[in-house]
């Protein structure tokens, strides 16, 4: 993999993302990752709004064609397919547990969590934690397949303490790199790497 | 109490409630409804004294293990059951209980005890080899993940426990011990060693509570609600959670334990259908539920099981509620005098407060109102919009002034731009776990999802109504109120009480002759601006902006850099996050 595709394959993941948040996950330097940005952009393979970056139409079809050159080592290789199957097992477990987060049962009925009950916030903050420690051990076997994935793997336990420490809008907000935001990042990076599609 | 035969280990029989930080959160509130001469499943606890023993040697001492057996025997004499034989069987949970409450504690390992042939006892006891193996997988499940670690191991309901067991041994590469009293011993080891685990350190340290406390154990004798037609397991409300309403509020299913009602697989009664087969026991429930209500000065959320007849109080504690239901149970408490009206005000949140204001159908739709589309309410609320299918151009019509509801195939983060700038979201694909539903919840935004294949092209153009609790979409525009301090009684008695309470006044309007500092113009998720705004504010200044009414940690800026009052609409949640300030600055 070449670094231009590295740098595009970062933004297809972050999505609207800076430099410096595509350097992080891709493991360039930002003033390299800045460089690769622009030549996208004049190769017509981006666009630049407000300075976060965003593939265009075209170059997004282009980079899903080329995962299957770029990657077919890779998905030969049974430990990290072994990874990924047990990855996909954990994610059922997480947008369960991510709903249970968001929504809390009252008298029989689901309702939106309000955050207003601290023993319930910190019995799924405490579910997360124990998820987490198990995703953990298939994180490890996915950073020997693609060492770069160690990003997600460092910035998810960051997400999580952050949480634990009682700042709760790093378990699901969307506006911020939250535990669901990183996790749903990886898993895209994931599909994109074995060449699956997501299933909802 | 009596102490078996030293302080390491303490029966709990209500005659004196020992301090909490030996026995632990969870032994303390047994024995607190001991003390109130409530029935509650015998129960011993291994103190924190023992735990920081552990904590030296490193080991269990034969002492404790000994004073445990005994601890044990006591249980044994209570329920006329023994630990892993018969020929009645008795069966415990083990729970980690520290006296502060803290992540990463280890969780409760149920129906220790049961093995082979307590299986086939205990099957014949209540009649049931179906429920006595599903006992057995469920005991062997929590045992595996939680003191061996396992990792995402399955148990088949179809296998023989021998089968379980060498999975077990694969996932984990330890055995399951054989004997049960080893199982206890192992599980008791794996509380202590809990109390060091990462995350319980970090919290420790993080908000300074000593390494020092350890935790407790608690054992406990389950009682089974499936015997016999006597038998049973409920929950108990002491006011109706969903509206408030000043009634119990509960639910009962006969013949079955406490994972059935959890599981949703049966469907439970109201808590009358107890009067028919145990009178007596619905009786003591009630009078028990006032009792915890006056007590814990709080609506309580009461968990029994009902065993031949006899009742047992598994757990009490403050039940989650609505947001209406919390805000009517603040007034209705404080009208009791059962808290003073800073302490009720005190457990109502903003958050509670902007949800109890959203919009809200003026009257219910009648069949004449056509629904467009119907798939699983996943986030609630109500949206209106003209309905798009591309998120740029859901982006660019809301930029334009617009109402616009995004529906897609099914959502992605490329979507998100999209979702932030609809009104409501629908989708044709998923569930409440999918993409559209996690983010649309996120965001408080009303969504639909699954509403089935071809959705998106039936719709796009048409202005719809959406209902995110139902899942209904509706034809049109349909008539829609926010509840307001002029029109809604509760609303107006809340703000009133909050106003009285709060440090500084909340406006709706800049009052007349003032002069309002406008934070409109301020990036509120950028703390540093948000900062550097308030240190340019005279001492008694009035702040005005949209930002006092959406984010709490602003409000408490502002009356900590000393503003006179803040304008902002609508009032009650700023209100109630004022409230919430001031007493935090009186260090309450």
């Amino acid at each position: 993999m070449n670094a231009l595709n590295d740098v595009l394959h970062g933004i297809a993941i972050k999505k609207n993302g800076s430099p410096a948040q595509i350097a992080e996950l891709v493991g360039y330097s930002q003033a390299e990752t800045a460089k690769l940005c622009a030549l996208a952009v004049q190769s017509g393979r981006a666009v630049e709004i407000d300075g976060k970056f965003t593939l265009t139409p075209l170059a997004r079809i282009a980079i899903e064609a080329d995962y299957s050159r770029i990657h077919q080592d890779l998905r030969r290789n049974s430990d990290f397919m072994a990874a990924y199957e047990a990855f996909e097992r954990i994610n059922v477990k997480l947008k369960g547990l991510i709903t249970d987060w968001q929504t809390m049962e009252v008298g029989g009925q689901r309702v939106a969590n309000d955050h207003s009950n601290r023993s319930y916030d910190m019995e799924m903050i405490n579910r997360l934690a124990e998820l987490h420690e198990v995703a953990d051990r298939t994180f490890g076997q996915l950073v020997k397949g693609v060492p770069r994935l160690s990003y997600y793997r460092d910035r998810l336990l960051q997400a999580l303490e952050r949480a634990e420490e009682g700042e709760i809008e790093w378990v699901s907000d969307v506006r911020i790199e939250s535990y669901h935001t990183l996790w749903f990042e990886l898993h895209e990076d994931l599909l994109r790497l074995v060449g699956r599609q997501r299933v909802e | 109490m009596t102490q078996v035969p030293s302080p390491r280990v303490l029966t709990l029989d209500g005659s004196e409630l020992p301090d909490r930080a030996l026995i632990g959160g969870k032994a303390w509130s047994i024995a607190r409804m001991k003390t109130f001469g409530l029935p509650v499943p015998p129960a011993f606890v291994i103190t924190t004294e023992a735990c920081k023993d552990y904590q030296r040697d490193n080991a269990l001492s034969d002492a404790l293990a000994s004073e445990i057996a005994n601890g044990i025997l006591w249980l044994e004499a209570q329920t006329r059951r023994t630990l892993g034989t018969g020929p009645r069987p008795l069966l415990v949970s083990v729970r980690s209980g520290a006296p502060i409450s803290m992540p990463g504690m280890m969780d409760t390992v149920l129906n220790l005890g049961i093995n082979e042939d307590t299986e086939a006892l205990l099957a014949a006891e209540c009649g049931s080899a179906e429920f006595a193996r599903d006992t057995h997988r469920r005991f062997l499940d929590l045992y595996a993940s939680i003191v061996l670690k396992a990792s995402a191991l399955e148990l088949e309901a179809g296998d023989e426990p021998a089968a379980w067991r060498a999975k077990i041994a694969a996932d984990t590469g330890e055995n399951v011990p054989a004997g049960v009293r080893d199982q206890l011993f192992a599980t008791v080891r794996a509380v202590f060693d809990s109390w060091n685990s990462r995350r319980a350190r970090r919290y420790r340290s993080h908000h300074g509570i000593s390494d020092d406390l350890g935790t407790a154990v608690t054992i406990q004798a389950m009682v089974f609600g499936n015997l016999d037609a006597r038998s049973g397991t409920g929950v108990l409300f002491s006011r109706n959670p969903l509206t408030g309403e000043p009634l119990p509020y509960g639910e009962y299913l006969a013949r079955a334990q406490g994972e059935d009602v959890v599981s949703g697989k049966h469907t439970p009664e109201p808590l009358s259908a107890m009067s028919k087969t145990n009178p007596h026991a619905l009786d003591q429930l009630l009078t028990a539920c006032n009792l915890l209500e006056r007590e814990g000065r709080d609506v309580q959320d009461i968990e029994f099981t009902v065993e031949s007849g006899t009742l047992y109080l598994l757990q009490s504690r403050s039940a989650k509620r609505a947001p209406h239901a919390a805000a009517r149970i603040a007034l209705d408490m404080i009208e009791e005098g059962l808290v003073s009206p800073a302490e009720a005000l005190n457990r109502i949140t903003p958050e509670q407060m902007r949800i109890l204001l959203r919009p809200r159908l003026a009257t219910a739709p009648g069949p004449e109102t056509p629904v467009l589309a119907k798939g699983e309410g996943a986030s609630p609320g109500i949206g209106f919009g003209v309905v798009v299918s591309d998120p740029e151009e859901a982006e660019t019509r809301a930029h334009a002034g617009e109402h616009v509801i995004l529906a897609r195939e099914t959502t992605s983060p490329n979507d998100v731009h999209g979702m932030i700038a609809a009104h409501a979201i629908l989708t044709e694909q998923g569930g409440s776990t999918s993409h559209a539903a996690v983010v649309g919840r996120a965001l408080g935004r009303p969504c639909v999802v699954g509403c089935g294949r071809g959705t998106v092209t039936a719709l796009v153009g048409r202005t719809v109504t959406v209902d995110g609790q139902t899942g209904a979409v509706y034809d049109g525009r349909l008539d829609i109120v926010e509840p307001s301090e002029s029109d809604d009684p509760l609303v107006r008695t809340l703000a009133i009480l909050a106003s009285q309470h709060a440090p500084v006044e909340i406006h709706e309007t800049v009052p007349s002759g003032a002069q309002a500092h406008s934070f409109d113009d301020i990036d509120f998720n950028d703390p540093a601006a948000l900062a550097a705004e308030f240190a340019k504010l005279p001492k008694g200044a009035l702040v005005q902006g949209a930002v006092f009414a959406a984010n709490d940690g602003a409000v408490a800026q502002a009356i900590a850099a000393g503003v006179k009052g803040i304008v902002t609409a609508p009032r009650l949640p700023a209100l109630i996050a004022a409230v919430q300030a001031g007493q935090d600055n009186h260090g309450t």
